[in-house]
């Protein structure tokens, strides 16, 4: 079995063996949800306009919520220091670790959004919208919060300093997003901001997994 | 010549006895600039036609929103030699910016909105200068809040250098995703490319003004630097004898 496959192997494995981390962030993205309308109306075209943006905050909070775990279990039993050892580049085993992160935590979330959409009466054609835009800002989002766990790695217990450090950065892609939903609710060309979402998509997902290596190398222990 | 320069700047005792000077020479030429750039702005240059005597704090607000996006990249310059020639002196450098440019930046978000009551009417609109200084206030909040949270000053110094990199990167992306998403504000004061729209009465005192900030920032940030050697090098002898000495 190469490297790569048993690196997958293994996320899965983890995964399944914490069956709790895969559900907290659904349950907290449909509570979350659930509080909008008692906080501010049961009106459901009220709710139509402003539900996007709310699934798409909440989302994004869900996110955060696993993000501070991405490399700590890992850092604390030594397997981190086993990256070293690989015969494979670390921003190489890096983009394999984000790349399962995205797939067994981010995806599963991206699903369950619909329901949240249902719940906020948010029309199909911008629900449509929303669940292409998540899918392509996901990837970028995943990649800023793995640089913010991996740098608040030699910190104590302190899981929130890495999204306060991150969320920042967050700004362009939320940009785009809430220009993608709005251009879709008046039923404009989508399009173009589409492309530049999965634009910075694609540079943070080439370029941020070194900076996440350089990051891991410093807090192991190594030269950097 | 040679190397000998890379060694004597690498050499805290030394940078903090010639960091004194500079910082006193700083300290005076700042004084005198901006002495006369306020008075000449705030007395003598003339009113605007549309906004009175209210586009006055303009001699305070504009050196000091300057300052607060340079002070960033002079941070991601240190943060680059840190990481190329490993000296520690960058590193100091880098956690002084990051203190100071968090202050401008609060300086700056204040003063505009006291500027923005009388002029739109609000202190605050969610327009693209204001938000992306929001933003940049931010990351300087994070980079202090990073650096207090790691215990190991070397691991502090490279994470926040890392962020610091990262950040810099990413900030014309946020300027420009801002200024689509949103633009209110008047656009640049003072460009390289172009002539200023202001006459050479209004114009010349602001850059008096933005000349004496700059060395105000260069002040603070020795000062500041200073203070941060002392705490490191607490435990070598010549901290001692410069604190017994002064």
């Amino acid at each position: 079995m190469s490297v790569e496959h048993r690196f997958l192997v293994r996320e899965l494995k983890l995964v399944l063996a914490r069956p709790g981390d895969f559900f907290k962030p659904m349950w907290f993205l449909i509570l979350v949800i659930s509080m909008v309308p008692l906080a501010l109306s049961p009106d459901s075209k009220l709710l139509g306009e402003i539900g996007s943006a709310m699934i798409w905050v909440a989302t994004l909070l869900a996110l955060l919520l696993n993000a501070d775990q991405l490399f700590r279990d890992d850092f604390v039993d030594g397997v981190l220091e086993q990256w070293l050892f690989f015969n494979r580049p670390l921003f190489w085993l890096v983009i394999l670790k984000l790349f399962c992160h995205w797939l067994f935590y981010v995806v599963p979330l991206i699903l369950v959004t619909p329901l949240a959409g249902m719940m906020l009466s948010v029309p199909n054609d911008v629900m449509i919208a929303l669940l292409v835009t998540l899918l392509l800002a996901t990837p970028a989002l995943t990649c800023f919060s793995a640089l913010g766990a991996a740098l608040t790695l030699g910190t104590a217990r302190s899981g929130i300093l890495g999204v306060l450090v991150m969320l920042p950065l967050f700004a362009p892609v939320i940009i785009l997003a809430a220009g993608v939903l709005t251009r879709a609710s008046d039923g404009s060309d989508i399009l173009p901001l589409l492309a530049l979402l999965g634009a910075f998509s694609i540079a943070a997902a080439t370029l941020l997994p070194l900076a996440v290596g350089v990051a891991l190398r410093l807090n192991i222990g190594g030269s950097s | 010549m040679g190397w000998r320069w890379f060694h004597e700047w690498g050499s805290p005792k030394w940078f903090y006895d010639r960091a004194g000077r500079w910082q006193r020479v700083c300290g005076f030429l700042a004084l005198a600039l901006l002495l006369v750039g306020t008075l000449w702005g705030l007395g003598f240059a003339p009113a605007d036609y549309q906004q009175g005597n209210s586009y006055r704090i303009i001699y305070l607000h504009v050196p000091v929103a300057f300052l607060a996006q340079a002070l960033y990249v002079a941070m991601a310059v240190c943060a680059i030699v840190l990481f190329v020639w490993k000296m520690k002196l960058a590193d100091v450098g880098m956690q002084a910016l990051a203190v100071v440019g968090f202050g401008f930046t609060v300086l700056a978000l204040f003063s505009g909105s006291i500027w923005g009551k009388p002029t739109w009417g609000t202190y605050w609109v969610w327009d693209a200068r204001l938000t992306s200084m929001l933003i940049l206030g931010f990351l300087y909040l994070g980079l202090i809040g990073l650096r207090s949270a790691i215990k190991n000053p070397d691991l502090a110094g490279k994470a926040c250098a890392i962020l610091v990199l990262v950040g810099v990167v990413n900030l014309p992306i946020i300027k420009y995703s801002v200024e689509w998403w949103s633009a209110l504000h008047q656009p640049a004061s003072f460009k390289l490319t172009e002539k200023p729209a202001m006459p050479a009465s209004m114009w010349v005192p602001l850059l008096i003004n933005l000349l004496g900030y700059y060395l105000v920032a260069a002040y603070l940030v020795l000062a500041s630097m200073r203070t941060v050697i002392l705490d490191r090098e607490r435990g070598s002898a010549w901290v001692r004898e410069v604190i017994e000495r002064d």
